[in-house]
This record gives C-alpha cells, sequence and structure tokens, in this order.
C-alpha cells in the first residue's frame, strides 16, 4: 500500500517532466520562455558549481534562520503566557488573528522605510512572519493541556516544574510543532519576497534579476532547488510533528 | 466499624464557599466526619452537591473556606502522595505513556530509581491482572481496564489512603460490578483505608463499612448509615432485605433534599 502511493507520486512527477519535455522537444512550448527541462538540469549544476549563487544562497539562509532562531522562541513564550492567562489570551488571541488574515506583503514598503535596506529589514520583516502562527499555536497547545491530568499530576505531589515537564510538554508537543513547520514557512516566504522586492543580496535578489533578463533557465533551476529544499524541511518537521504526535493520531483513530 | 481503631481522616467544620462579593455560592457547609484506619467509607449523593470537592479538600488539591482537614491528626494544605493516592472518574492515564510507564508515574515524580520503579509498576499490574498488558498504549484498553491501570497507578506509591472520585461511574453496569468485586479483594488484601465516592446507592451500600450521605445546596452530611454485611460480600447480598432497607433509608435522606429542589424549580414557572 505505502509503496503503491510513493509509485503513483513519482509516476505523477515522471509524467508532468515528460510532456514538458516532450512538449519542448516538439516545439510546443517558446525556449525562451520554457526552456527544456535537460537546459533547467544543466543550469542547476551550474548554479551549484557558482561561487556567487552560493553566497547569495547562505545570505537567504543566514535571513531565514535568525529571523526564526530570534522569533520563534519569543513567539512560543507569548503563546505560553496567553494560553495561561484566560483573560490576556481572549483578547490578544483575537487580535493575533486578525493580524494573520491580513496579508503580511502590504506592509513591505513601511518596513523597507522604516529599517531601510539591509540585513535588519529582512530579519524584523521575517521575524513577523515566524511571530503570529507560532504564537497563535503555541497558545491553542497550551489550552488543550487537559485539566484532569495536570489535577493528577499533582495530587501525586508534583510541583509546577514537574507538571510542565511531564504534562505540559508531551501533551504540548505536537501543536506547537504545527506551529513552528507553518512558521518557518511563512518565514521563508518573507524573507525572499523581502529580498525580491528590495535587496542587495539574497535569492530573492537574483529570481527577480533572472526574470526581468528573460534568463529562464536559471529561473528555474533556482525555483526548484529552492522548492526542494523548502519541501524537505516541511517534510522533515513533518515527521517529527507526527512522531511527538503518535499519540493524538491513535486517539482521532479511535 | 470495630472500635479503638485510629482515626486516618478526620473533617471539622469544613465549608467551602465559591465566589465572593455579592453572590456567593455555599457548596459545602459544616462538614464533619472521620474515617477509621483500614475501612471502606462511601458517599453517596446527587450530582453537583459538592462531592468532588470535597474529595479534593482531603486531597489537599484544593484549600477551604473554613474548618480544616486532618490526616493522621496533622491538617492538610497541599498533596500527601506519601499517604494519599487519588483517582478520578476518568482514568486520567497520559495517554503518551505504556501501561507501565502510567503505573510508574507517582514513583517518577516521587524521584525512585528506574530499576525499582519498573519491579514496583509490574507487581501493581500482576496485582490489578493486566501483567500482560504493561507495554501496551491506554487507548488499547477498554475502560474497565484502564481504570483497573489507574488502580495500579494509585496503589503504586503504597499509600495508606486512597481517594476515589466516581471511579466506575463511566463503565458499563457489568464492568462497575466486576469493579466492585477487584476492588474489594485489592481492598482486602492491602488493607488500605478506602474513601469512595459514588451517585450509586448499590454501588455505595456493596462495598462500604459506612455510607456518608449528601444532600446538595449547600452540600453537606445529611445521614450516616453503618453497613453490618457480613464480608465477603457476594452479588446475592444485594437482594436481601437487609440491604434493602439499608437503601430505602439512603433514598430517603436523598429524596427528602430533592423535594425541595424540585419545590423550587416549580416556583420559578
Amino acid at each position: 500500500m505505502k509503496s503503491l502511493v510513493l509509485f503513483t507520486q513519482l509516476a505523477f512527477v515522471a509524467l508532468v517532466i515528460g510532456l514538458w519535455a516532450i512538449g519542448s522537444w516538439i516545439g510546443a512550448f517558446d525556449p525562451a520562455i520554457l526552456p527544456p527541462p535537460a537546459n533547467v538540469a544543466i543550469a542547476l549544476e551550474g548554479l551549484l558549481r557558482n561561487g556567487d549563487f552560493l553566497a547569495y544562497s547562505l545570505d537567504t539562509i543566514t535571513r531565514v534562520v535568525a529571523a526564526f532562531v530570534i522569533g520563534a522562541p519569543i513567539a512560543l513564550a507569548a503563546g505560553f503566557v496567553m494560553g495561561e492567562n484566560v483573560g490576556v489570551g481572549r483578547s490578544l488571541s483575537t487580535i493575533f488573528n486578525m493580524v494573520l488574515s491580513v496579508p503580511q506583503s502590504i506592509f513591505l514598503p513601511l518596513f523597507v522605510l522604516l529599517f531601510g535596506l539591509g540585513f535588519t529589514q529582512k530579519l524584523i520583516f521575517g521575524i513577523t512572519h515566524v511571530f503570529f502562527v507560532v504564537a497563535i499555536n503555541a497558545m491553542a497547545a497550551v489550552r488543550q493541556v487537559p485539566h484532569g491530568q495536570v489535577t493528577l499530576a499533582r495530587s501525586f505531589g508534583a510541583g509546577r516544574l514537574r507538571v510542565y515537564r511531564s504534562i505540559y510538554l508531551p501533551a504540548m508537543a505536537p501543536q506547537v510543532m504545527t506551529g513552528l513547520r507553518l512558521g518557518i514557512i511563512f518565514d521563508i516566504i518573507g524573507i525572499l519576497l523581502a529580498e525580491m522586492y528590495a535587496s542587495r543580496t539574497g535569492l530573492g535578489v537574483l529570481l527577480l534579476r533572472w526574470g526581468e533578463s528573460y534568463t529562464v533557465d536559471k529561473l528555474m533551476a533556482a525555483s526548484v532547488l529552492i522548492s526542494a529544499a523548502t519541501i524537505a524541511i516541511n517534510e522533515t518537521m513533518r515527521i517529527w510533528e507526527l512522531r511527538v504526535g503518535r499519540w493524538r493520531k491513535v486517539l482521532e483513530n479511535r | 466499624m470495630t472500635a479503638g481503631r485510629p482515626l486516618v481522616i478526620e473533617t471539622r467544620g469544613l465549608r467551602k464557599v465559591y465566589g465572593i462579593g455579592r453572590a456567593p455560592l455555599v457548596a459545602l457547609q459544616d462538614i464533619s466526619f472521620a474515617v477509621e484506619e483500614g475501612s471502606f467509607v462511601s458517599l453517596v449523593g446527587p450530582s453537583g452537591c459538592g462531592k468532588s470537592t470535597l474529595l479534593q479538600m482531603l486531597a489537599g488539591l484544593v484549600p477551604s473556606t473554613a474548618g480544616e482537614v486532618l490526616v493522621d491528626g496533622v491538617a492538610v494544605h497541599q498533596p500527601a502522595p506519601e499517604k494519599i493516592s487519588v483517582m478520578f472518574q476518568d482514568a486520567t492515564l497520559l495517554p503518551w505513556k505504556r501501561v507501565a510507564e502510567n503505573v510508574e508515574f507517582p514513583l517518577e515524580v516521587r524521584g525512585m530509581k528506574v530499576a525499582e520503579r519498573r519491579k514496583r509498576a509490574a507487581a501493581m499490574l500482576s496485582l490489578v491482572g493486566l501483567a500482560d498488558f504493561a507495554q501496551r498504549y491506554p487507548h488499547e484498553l477498554s475502560g474497565g481496564m484502564r481504570q483497573r491501570v489507574s488502580i495500579a497507578r494509585a496503589l503504586a506509591p503504597d499509600p495508606r489512603i486512597m481517594l476515589m472520585d466516581e471511579p466506575f461511574g463511566a463503565l458499563d453496569e457489568q464492568t462497575r460490578i466486576k469493579m466492585g468485586h477487584e476492588l474489594l479483594r485489592i481492598w482486602e488484601k492491602t488493607g488500605k483505608t478506602i474513601f469512595f465516592i459514588t451517585h450509586s446507592l448499590t454501588e455505595a451500600l456493596f462495598l462500604a463499612d459506612t455510607v456518608l450521605v449528601m444532600s446538595h445546596r449547600p452540600g453537606q452530611i445529611v445521614g450516616t448509615i453503618k453497613v453490618d454485611l457480613p464480608r465477603p460480600r457476594t452479588y446475592e447480598i444485594i437482594g436481601s432485605a437487609e440491604f434493602g432497607a439499608m437503601r430505602n433509608r439512603i433514598w430517603k435522606l436523598i429524596s427528602q433534599d430533592d423535594r425541595e429542589v424540585i419545590g423550587e424549580g416549580m416556583a420559578g414557572l
């Protein structure tokens, strides 16, 4: 069953690439707009050997990681406090949910005016993308901690720290992981967007430059590479999420 | 109860008021009773009469507004897990832990060494007849089995007192009767003092040496019934005239209280 699913998925990808290759070969696509897959593969290989490309990639990765490393812990702490304090949590979570519904990209010009074009602007823009989704999920995770289990632990003499470690942590883990996974994806979106809008370095700059100059083979190669990287990150986080939440999944299937 | 056994639990003028200011709700009023070492005491009363609050106060989980709880003559202000274990209606097993790990949990909190607590958990699981299920997860067990794990967990720290809050309330009738027998067997074997809350008059009488009857609004003890039925108890005893008479007495105590409540409700119509 599992192998059948994998086979179907691989077959689908192969089909898309196959149609693309055939289409290019019979001249159905304009090579200036959609070059054949082989050209994209060659471009990709070239990019991976190109020092400038790698340096720009490193810039982007640094920004994404920095925004996550700073934003996620603050968001977790904020979400925890909001979850534990019903009054504060209820009023703030409404605001947070509203903020989440606003496309944050509209604030990008404002961010540029406030923080310039450098690292700081990208970092802050990335942090705002990480923050809300992680905080909302952390808050929901705290609210889900069953009161009965906390009372039980206390009846066995568990202090506050022990309750946090033995009850809160495992009960919250799956939902917190969901938040972190979405947080890193939003983070990548935010950083690339900021780079494409106005920046001197980073992958976003290259994507925009190659798009404007019709360097489609490189554009597609970079796009494929970034897609693969984000998919890999998402899948890794999802597997981890399922692992810490295995007990939750079984409860649902019951 | 035979005279001369020491009192392990004693409450004096316990009172619990929720909410302060304009509309305080008196949940419990002037609760005074005593439980002798090694005895089985049931507490019956209508739902919402404050039985659970009382139990949580005995466990040191909820503070009282007035009065005191004494365990071994010492006032209780916080949980005393070395003396008291609590069992809840919901088995409250931790779903991410295996059965054995759940039984080990109170020992883990206490800081007992891994090897020692493994051994202890295994012994407790065989006492409740679940030795073969040690490595399963709670969701793989039936409701009755989960409550047996909960009993094993409560027994693991070897407390002298077990406080049980409608532990079989969510089970079907047959399982409930079986669990009652099981609990009596364990009680006779271990000699614990058991304080058992239920809303089933039959269950209360079948299990206990003494039945405390509670009314509501505010919750107070309206009667104490000594149950002098022979032990070990069998299912047939429930059909005896003696049993029926006692059940009627409890019913009268409780329904007196209910009439008032119905009256109140009617007045509002």
